[in-house]
């Protein structure tokens, strides 16, 4: 008798803290489901129709595959032209931004004379690269480094490589501090994730006579693994969905069916390189683990 | 002998005492770890001091273009610092953004959106944190895939039904998803509070359970406050990036009188190249977009200056992720 009236409470506590939780989580289910799942099946619906927009209403008209046809394999211009020169400076530019942003994080993360001045200042990008001033700044020819004019690197470049890598790699030196300014948050997190990382690690390592060198690579880079990975997502996130990027800039209310179309090729894309992000950080993961035992 | 023997002890302490003072040198150059050497002390300010250029350059550029005078900007011996300070184009690029009006049209969009998503994804966070609800894990899954999935996917259908609903040209349809914890960048914020949720120690919430708290009190009396580092990095993101954010404006107020900061440059460039096309390019066109970029990021400069000691430390205390 007891046990069961035990057992019948513990069920209605177990449910009120179901309908609590679910009382939390319903404004974000409404808003997914609002601004979310509904958007992204219309937008799936109309890529396969041709859609006009009329004074008395939206005029529907079932294409079928047309549109996919049509980007895919007829006309090379609204994806292919763009994108391939995209795909590979992303390609270069994410090791870049997350390496150098790895590389801040750490020395910041030091104690040192000036240390909050400097990170005052690393964090202004956080502030500004989302706005179209940086933009701005970048087609006043700011984005490049110096030295580089001075002694003709690019040219030295494009002698050596094929065109193919080298205009990618020529572009991205010529917009570096383009990258260096794209590492704001990343620095953020790294510097965050440092924090996870007990200092009482680090005091047994140096008494073990751990070199500094030892040191970064058997705990702090391991230890900072999961944050390399996040790292490698926000910044595929963010290179791809940047509003300046040249294939999103074609998304427009000219053509609907046909820019949705393209939108989802475009988000089909993301996938897959998100995908090919994972497994070759979980591959290169594993090996360094197997090296390290 | 006993001569010899003082002068070998004599080199003797000399040699040490020569060690003893190359050690010490070493320590000073190398130090005893190799981060706390001046070489690597050096070597730290140079890539500090470099990068810290490469940030600040931009903005100190704007500031030197946007104040020099027709004579300092034709004088090319003037490079950095003019000889006088014009306030001419600052008018100017006032004027033609219509500065108060847009300012307070930017001010209050992005304030709206910001507080509304501190406390909407602060609810969903805490809810992907700690409480129970059906398929949680598939609404996980769903959170992340809000994160990857591109504005521009959706924004076809939000501007058909904003334009069947009426709301075209208003702000409505860029502050109402924040509401709801989505909006720009709203999946990151969502995490953010997940992540420094669940890195609370649950007893707290016990022990205000036992007291006979319900949920909600638990939720704003004891983990809301705690929450204080993690809520002002979710506000300071949300503002700022709100009041950057162009694309939406962009999308949704296209053809409406009055425009937020954001869309600041890209008017002002529409007048110059029309002012181009009439009396042809003038040399205070790059001036005058230096002057209205900094008159838009002026306010979030001033806000991060004011919370940037607590947003640092909010940073390092949310642990922002796993």
């Amino acid at each position: 008798m007891n046990a069961n009236v035990n057992a019948k409470r513990k069920i209605k506590s177990s449910t009120i803290r179901k309908l609590e939780g679910s009382l939390f989580i319903a404004p974000w289910v409404i808003g997914f489901l609002a601004f979310m799942v509904f958007p992204l099946c219309y937008s799936f619906y109309m890529s396969f129709n041709t859609v006009k927009i009329l004074a008395t209403g939206i005029d529907v008209k079932w294409q079928g595959l047309k549109h996919y046809k049509y980007i895919l394999f007829e006309n090379g211009s609204l994806l292919y032209n763009d994108l391939f020169p995209f795909l590979r400076q992303a390609l270069l530019m994410l090791p870049i931004i997350v390496v150098f942003s790895l590389l801040i994080a750490i020395i910041l993360n030091q104690k040192f004379w000036g240390r909050t001045l400097f990170r005052s200042i690393f964090f202004l990008p956080v502030i500004f690269t989302t706005g179209q001033v940086v933009q701005e700044f970048m087609s006043q020819g700011e984005g490049q480094l110096g030295f580089l004019e001075r002694y003709n690197v690019s040219s030295l470049i494009s002698t050596h490589l094929t065109s193919t890598w080298s205009t990618p790699i020529v572009r991205i030196m010529d917009s570096f501090v383009l990258i260096l300014w794209y590492s704001g948050v990343q620095i953020l997190i790294f510097l965050a994730g440092r924090q996870t990382i007990s200092a009482s690690v680090y005091e047994a390592a140096r008494i073990d006579g751990a070199s500094p060198w030892d040191t970064f690579w058997k705990i702090t880079l391991p230890a900072m693994l999961p944050f390399v990975l996040l790292n490698l997502i926000y910044t595929t996130v963010d290179l791809f969905t940047f509003p300046t990027n040249p294939i999103l800039t074609k998304v427009t209310t000219a053509n609907y069916g046909q820019s949705s179309a393209l939108a989802w090729i475009y988000f089909a894309i993301i996938f897959v390189f998100l995908a090919i992000v994972f497994l070759v950080f979980s591959r290169v993961t594993r090996s360094h683990a197997a090296a390290s035992r | 002998m006993a001569k010899p023997l003082a002068e070998i002890r004599r080199m003797n302490f000399d040699r040490v005492h020569l060690r003893a003072w190359l050690t010490r040198i070493r320590y000073f150059i190398f130090g005893k770890e190799a981060d706390k050497g001046i070489i690597f002390r050096l070597f730290i300010y140079l890539i500090l001091i470099d990068v810290a250029y490469i940030y600040l350059n931009p903005i100190l550029y704007m500031i030197s273009n946007m104040i020099k005078s027709a004579d300092d900007l034709l004088d090319p011996s003037v490079n950095w610092v003019p000889r006088s300070i014009y306030t001419g184009v600052l008018q100017d690029a006032w004027q033609k953004l219509k500065y108060p009006t847009s300012f307070s049209i930017s001010l209050l969009l992005s304030l709206a959106v910001a507080l509304f998503q501190t406390v909407s994804c602060a609810v969903a966070g805490y809810a992907f944190a700690r409480l129970e609800f059906p398929f949680k894990k598939f609404w996980m899954f769903c959170l992340l895939l809000t994160f990857v999935v591109p504005t521009q996917v959706v924004i076809l259908p939000d501007l058909i039904f904003a334009s069947a609903l009426g709301v075209m040209k208003t702000y409505i349809p860029i502050v109402v998803p924040a509401l709801f914890g989505h909006g720009l960048k709203g999946a990151l914020f969502v995490i953010i509070y997940r992540q420094f949720f669940s890195t609370q120690p649950k007893e707290l919430e016990e022990a205000a359970k036992m007291d006979g708290a319900n949920v909600f009190k638990v939720f704003f009396r004891v983990m809301l406050p705690l929450a204080k580092p993690a809520i002002l990095v979710v506000f300071l993101f949300a503002f700022v990036w709100t009041w950057n954010d162009y694309y939406l404006p962009s999308m949704f107020l296209n053809g409406s009188k009055s425009v937020p900061l954001s869309m600041g440059i890209s008017q002002i460039q529409a007048q110059l190249n029309q002012q181009a096309a009439d009396y042809g390019p003038s040399i205070f066109d790059e001036p005058i977009k230096m002057a209205t970029s900094f008159l838009i990021i002026l306010p979030p400069l001033l806000l991060y200056t004011f919370a940037q000691r607590w947003f640092i430390e909010g940073v390092e205390r949310t642990g922002l992720v796993e």
